[in-house]
């Protein structure tokens, strides 16, 4: 128990990382690493993962934030989002902090499980089997999924409207 | 082996992501020196990895809250399941009173309608497939992960199938069930004696409870109502044995709606 413990605190920072990026708010963000904590620990004891635990860890999480939101949709509260998720360190210019605030907005248009998917990969670093564990789907869904979300990311953040891809 | 010619859009998000061979590597990197489209669009994809990071980055950074703290978590959970504990132990305390105390008592201690329900289907399923010899269950232990899957499927829920070895009972498999208002799962535990018990699960949503005991004939059932399920852990033992095996199954048994 204390090494899994030990493992856990490590992966805390990451945890909070991808739930804030996905949820765009400190609170909810946190909440939702805690439920996961929780859930992380209940299990263990009796259905310790074979595999590494990051990605059943993230696994975890991303299925309460999917619970989550189902059990939203439909309600009609309004969430808080943070428009931007910290005054940045360095004064940033206007057209920096604006394209910063523009791709978070952009980010949260993604279908979900785009969403989740390029987190995974390029905020946390993650390989694409290491990801592809983690939303248990097989890698070349993964990777079809980071790829149209970049697509969009682009259309939208460019603000040239939908583009056409290219056919290769 | 593929035309090493033909780049792939996975090819350059592979590149972008940084996981690429160093040989598919320089494919990629001549193909880019040739294509400014495909030299635009992976420029913007790194733009993209970079404004990700600009934005959360950060967040790893931050001293956690202290309500994220695994060992804080830890000790809160023994705390609430010593609570869970304490109101098992009233409501045998109960059980004891009610066997001297007649009606009065004897109200107290019932069950809820429902549960009796809930619990009267598991001993008749215990009581029908737990003398089986040849067909106890419909998957077998073995195939664990199947289990799982299947009957979380039909149940709903993430169902996570208790482990009882520490006390030295295993897994002989489960079954799926016909229950009063959906379908339920049984899942059947063998001890190295031969003894066996039968944890009934049944998808349901209710304030959780505590442990209850009822007896027929020879049969103890141990019920509870868990976050989203009801279960009956049935079984002919030592009530003490009943309980142990309720605990573990109690911690275990966890769900979260449809995963």
């Amino acid at each position: 128990m204390p090494g899994f413990l030990d493992d856990l605190e490590t992966l805390v920072p990451a945890l909070r990382r991808y739930a804030r990026a996905l949820t765009r708010n400190t609170d909810r963000a946190d909440d939702l690493v805690q439920d996961c904590l929780e859930r992380a620990i209940a299990k263990q004891s009796l259905w310790r993962p074979t595999g590494p635990l990051r990605p059943w860890l993230f696994k975890i999480m991303i299925n309460l934030y999917r619970n989550d939101r189902r059990r939203q949709r439909g309600s009609l509260e309004q969430e808080t989002l943070d428009v931007l998720p910290f005054e940045p360190a360095t004064p940033a210019t206007q057209g920096a902090r604006l394209a910063l605030a523009e791709t978070a907005a952009a980010l949260e248009r993604l279908p979900t499980e785009q969403r989740e998917a390029l987190l995974l990969v390029a905020l946390e670093g993650m390989s694409y089997a290491e990801a592809a564990s983690a939303l248990d789907i097989p890698q070349g869904t993964l990777m079809s999924r980071i790829s149209r979300a970049r697509e969009a990311l682009r259309a939208m953040v460019d603000g040239q409207g939908p583009k056409l891809r290219s056919v290769k | 082996m593929r035309d090493d010619d033909t780049i792939t859009e996975a090819d350059l998000n592979a590149y972008v992501d940084g996981q690429l061979t160093p040989e598919r590597r320089a494919v990629v990197e001549a193909h880019l020196a040739d294509d400014p489209g495909d030299r635009e669009r992976v420029a913007a994809w790194q733009a993209q990895t970079a404004t990700l990071q600009a934005l959360y980055g950060h967040v790893a950074d931050e001293r956690p809250p202290a309500r994220l703290a695994p060992w804080r978590i830890v000790a809160d959970r023994r705390r609430r399941l010593s609570r869970v504990a304490m109101s098992m132990a009233a409501a045998l305390a109960l059980v004891v009173l009610g066997a001297g105390g007649g009606w009065v008592g004897r109200g107290l201690i019932m069950p809820a309608a429902s549960e009796m329900t809930l619990v009267s289907e598991a001993e008749a399923a215990h009581a029908l497939y737990a003398p089986e010899v040849l067909h106890p269950v419909e998957v077998s232990g073995e195939e664990g992960a199947h289990l799982t899957k299947w009957l979380s499927k039909r149940l709903d829920r993430s169902l996570i199938i208790p482990d009882l070895t520490s006390e030295g009972f295993s897994l002989v498999g489960g079954r799926l069930l016909p229950a009063a208002q959906s379908a339920a799962a049984l899942l059947m535990y063998e001890n190295g004696e031969g003894a066996r018990v039968t944890l009934y699960v049944v998808p349901q949503a209710g304030g959780e409870t505590a442990m209850r005991f009822t007896t027929k004939g020879d049969l103890t059932a141990v019920s509870w109502q868990a976050e989203t399920l009801g279960c009956v852990l049935v079984g002919n033992l030592p009530r003490d044995t009943l309980m142990k095996l309720a605990k573990t199954s109690y911690g275990s048994l966890d769900a979260g709606s449809n995963i």
